[in-house]
């Protein structure tokens, strides 16, 4: 197996928190520039735009921007880039690109309507799942 | 040695405190208290005249027994390993030692059961006895000094369990007793750790016991708890030992299936895996399953059951120890229900097309489209039932929605169209199922417990075996399984003792402690009221309702109806369905669809695909009661939950939370979105369905009600329960239901 993105392997730790800075920084422009590739392989084009996918990898670093132990940063590091050598590897499937970064944490019924203004709490939870 | 202690005890606040940087100090207590654990004939010895109990641990006695002196001058007292405890005459050794916090191994011994002493594995050493004794079928004489640990004891210990293994298969792997056998625990911890034994090993052909129990009969032990069981509990002569000596079989005599409605509980007792359950057979290991301590809904007991899951899926239901209801047995209809709950499920909600079909639609459009509908009706239309197994939530906020929108035609299956509900004594079990135990005679009004009510129907068993009691049974031709009187079939019995010219009145009035049980199902009949008033008349005749006593009873039919009387579901007017525009089912069933007309709309509110939803225009789905928090009363007043032992399937969701929604949806919100909230509202309504697992007994008894002016009727009293083992819509979804109502039921 040949992997294009050959970093998959540990790199060694970050000695502080500016050289994990700059590591997040350099994943992710990595990321972005396999867009074009990734967008080709899963034929995403009638779903996505790569803008669209640039700001879905985007909000997954933003999730952990609170995180300052640059022990937990490569450790996060390591994952993302664990995932981004499968996408670009196609060791996944064009739904599981649309599940995860697509479509999102909404669920594929975006049951969102225009009355749902002004209702309960209650309903809205209701709506979504029974256990709340 | 004393002081030392006190010493220690002094310092025990402390040594809690610096446990781990001064371990010195705890090691110092244990060391106090040893030599009187190691060598206990020493000490009891020494301690003989006066036996200090300070010197000794107190022990707590095995499982939490309790002892219950009946008259404290039959106290005597044993020692067991010196240690000294009272228990009252009567007691067997191994009682004793129970009571003494020893828990001495046993195969054949059950409490519950009468003793048959022939496994020999609870053998202990008691003083001047040449030879070990059975402590199970030996009572404990006064002074006796026992010894449970000795090398006597533990070498006889060991020798049974050698022999008893020498014929016992090893097929522990693929047993589904595995992880919860007394063989294996035992031979773990008494057995010797290897086998003499080099011949061939004797094996038994199995016997087909039904669609219920397997047996893999080489395995069995001869322990004969099962044998025991269906003649003393059940009450069938169905099992018994067949051949003497090596050649010992258990089985049925003829070849014949066990028709007991508590025939699972064979699974239970019997302690190695000789009798199974046979729908449960290679689905689990039951060391992967998590239990969930629930309630059985099937019937208005309300058994205590262990609900055992696997993910998402309900892998079998065990009966949990309730002295008050069930003791430790459960109806078959209950343990093996269970599968009715993968079968039928409603997923989504569903609107049916103008073609006839059922469409899937979202939650938001499904509540949208009943919402408007029934704005369009006149409230009077408006009609809400609520069905057999709904929990006190739903019908609390089932009632308040059909309040605010005018309408005040809610009521539940199986109270009739005029039911009692003012007085909690009129519809309760009012003496208690456990305090049918006192009981001296019986009346069965148009009821049989054996199928409405098989728990309620051991406890009765059990008052015929052990008191004498005679029943007298007023209904059509029945299968009690105990002796019994059968006085007529319908009103005309009853007009008779009323006037005191039939014999039974007699034994009905010279009893200590009458009980007269009256079934829910003459609920439905159009002479109910004449019929309870002159059950009222005879009660007050034969004494039966006493300040001591209260012997009239209500046998209830289904798991809501406590609850919905409690919380005043009844209906307005009697033929309210007849000219109902809006139907509201909540998983209603065994309404008489015919009966709702034919431009009426009609929502059906459920868990399954029963009878109603060919009705049904819109399909809400439900949680089952495996699935959810729910309060339920049963027959005797006493409040319980259940709790969700598995997700809910599909987009299900809790049954209140549907009417919650709807209310919003409708524009006239419920003032309640959490379990607390509606529960705080159940409290305003009826406080003791909040306070669980407690029964709260009726106050008040009747004897207020104006004498009734309906003529009664001579029509017969009917069967209430046709199958038992089909009831409702889980029973009814179920294939292990419907193989035994095809095997078992006579026909
Ligand atoms: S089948 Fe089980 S309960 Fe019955 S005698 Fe054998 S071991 Fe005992
Ligand atoms: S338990 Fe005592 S002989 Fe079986």
């Amino acid at each position: 197996m040949s992997f294009t993105l050959r970093s998959v392997k540990v790199p060694p730790n970050s000695v502080n928190l500016e050289e994990a800075r700059h590591r997040v920084f350099d994943f992710f422009r990595s990321a972005c520039r396999s867009l074009p590739t990734v967008m080709e392989i899963y034929n995403l084009h009638d779903v996505a735009t790569i803008s669209q996918l640039r700001s879905a990898i985007a909000t997954q670093f933003r999730k952990n921007s609170s995180v300052t132990n640059p022990k937990v940063i490569d450790m996060l590091l390591f994952k993302g880039m664990e995932e981004l050598n499968n996408v670009v590897e196609h060791a996944k499937q064009r739904h599981h690109i649309i599940g995860q970064y697509v479509v999102g944490r909404q669920g594929l019924v975006q049951d969102l309507d225009t009355k749902d203004q002004g209702i309960s709490n209650f309903l809205k939870n209701f709506y979504n799942s029974n256990y709340f | 040695m004393g002081l030392g202690l006190l010493a220690s005890k002094a310092m025990r606040p402390a040594s809690r405190i610096f446990n781990s940087q001064n371990p010195r100090n705890f090691l110092f207590r244990t060391i106090v208290s040893k030599p009187e654990l190691q060598k206990p004939e020493t000490s009891a010895a020494q301690a003989q005249p006066d036996p200090p109990p300070v010197d000794l641990p107190p022990r707590t006695p095995v499982a939490g027994a309790r002892v219950h002196f009946p008259n404290p001058d039959d106290a005597i007292e044993v020692f067991v390993d010196g240690y000294p405890v009272k228990i009252p005459k009567g007691m067997t050794v191994l009682q004793a030692c129970e009571v003494a916090g020893v828990d001495i191994p046993r195969f054949c011994y059950h409490s519950r059961l009468s003793i048959a002493g022939n496994c020999r594995m609870c053998l202990v050493e008691v003083e001047k006895s040449p030879k070990p004794v059975a402590s199970c079928a030996m009572p404990a004489l006064p002074g006796m000094k026992i010894k449970t640990d000795t090398p006597v004891a533990k070498k006889a210990r060991e020798g049974v369990m050698e022999f008893l293994l020498m014929n016992h298969p090893l097929d522990c792997p693929i047993c589904d007793q595995g992880g919860e056998c007394d063989l294996q625990d035992q031979s773990m911890a008494f057995g010797s750790d290897r086998g003499r034994f080099t011949e061939m090993k004797r094996s038994v052909v199995d016997k087909n016991l039904g669609p219920l129990v397997k047996t893999v009969m080489t395995r069995c032990i001869q322990c004969t708890r099962c044998v025991r069981f269906a003649t003393e509990v059940a009450g069938v002569q169905d099992l018994g030992m067949l051949g003497r000596g090596s050649g010992e079989e258990i089985g049925t005599y003829v070849e014949k299936l066990m028709t007991s409605e508590l025939s699972g509980n064979v699974i239970d007792i019997c302690p190695v895996g000789a009798l199974t359950s046979k729908p449960f057979a290679f689905k689990a290991r039951n060391w992967e399953l998590k239990g969930t301590e629930s309630i059985d809904v099937t019937d208005a007991v309300g058994s205590n059951i262990r609900i055992d899951s696997r993910g998402p899926e309900v892998m079998r239901i065990v009966p949990r120890l309730n002295e008050d209801i069930n003791e430790e047995w459960i109806s078959d209809k209950t343990r093996f229900c269970y599968d009715g709950l993968k079968r039928q499920r409603l997923n989504d909600p569903m609107i049916r097309g103008a073609d006839g079909r059922f469409k899937v639609v979202s939650w938001r459009d499904a509540l949208a489209v009943v919402a408007e509908v029934a704005h369009q009706v006149k409230p009077e239309e408006i009609v809400g039932v609520a069905g057999k197994l709904s929990d006190a939530e739903s019908m609390m906020a089932l009632k308040d929605f059909l309040n605010r929108m005018g309408s005040n035609n809610i009521w539940c299956e199986g109270t009739g169209m005029n039911p009692n509900a003012d007085l909690r004594s009129g519809y309760l079990m009012n003496t208690s199922i456990a305090g049918l135990e006192k009981a001296d005679v019986f009346l069965l009004v148009g009821t049989q417990p054996r199928v409405e009510a098989a728990m309620v129907n051991a406890r009765i068993r059990k008052t015929v075996r052990a008191n004498q009691a005679k029943v007298g049974y007023i209904g059509p031709e029945t299968d009690l399984n105990y002796d019994h009187q059968h006085l007529g079939t319908g009103p005309q019995t009853l007009l008779e003792i009323a006037e005191r010219r039939h014999p039974f009145y007699s034994t009905l009035a010279n009893a200590k402690h009458p009980v007269i049980i009256v079934g829910a199902g003459l609920f439905e009949r159009e002479d109910k009221d004449t019929i309870f008033s002159t059950v009222e008349t005879i009660a007050e005749n034969a004494k039966v309702v006493r300040p001591d006593w209260n012997g009239l009873n209500v046998l209830l039919l289904n798991a809501a109806q406590a609850a919905a009387l409690d919380l005043g579901l009844v209906p307005e007017s009697g033929n309210s369905i007849e000219s109902a525009k809006f139907v509201y089912l909540m998983g209603a069933d065994d309404v008489n669809l015919d009966k709702i007309p034919g431009d009426a709309f009609v929502v059906y509110q459920g868990h399954h695909g029963d009878r109603s939803v060919y009705r049904a225009n819109v399909i809400f789905p439900a949680a089952a009661f495996s699935e959810k928090e729910g309060i339920y009363e049963n027959t005797e007043g006493y409040a319980q939950q259940t709790f969700p032992a598995v997700p809910t399937v599909g987009d299900a969701r809790d049954d209140w939370k549907i009417i919650r929604a709807l209310s919003e949806v409708a524009g006239i919100k419920l003032p309640y979105d959490s379990l607390g909230a509606i529960r705080a509202r159940i409290r305003t309504v009826a406080p003791n369905l909040v306070h669980l697992d407690e029964r709260e007994p009726a106050t008040f008894t009747a004897s207020l009600k104006p004498a009734s002016s309906q003529k009664i009727t001579l029509t017969p009293f009917e069967n209430v329960v046709e199958n038992f083992y089909m009831t409702d819509s889980i029973t009814r979804a179920s294939k292990i239901m419907a193989q035994c109502s095809a095997l078992l039921t006579k026909k």
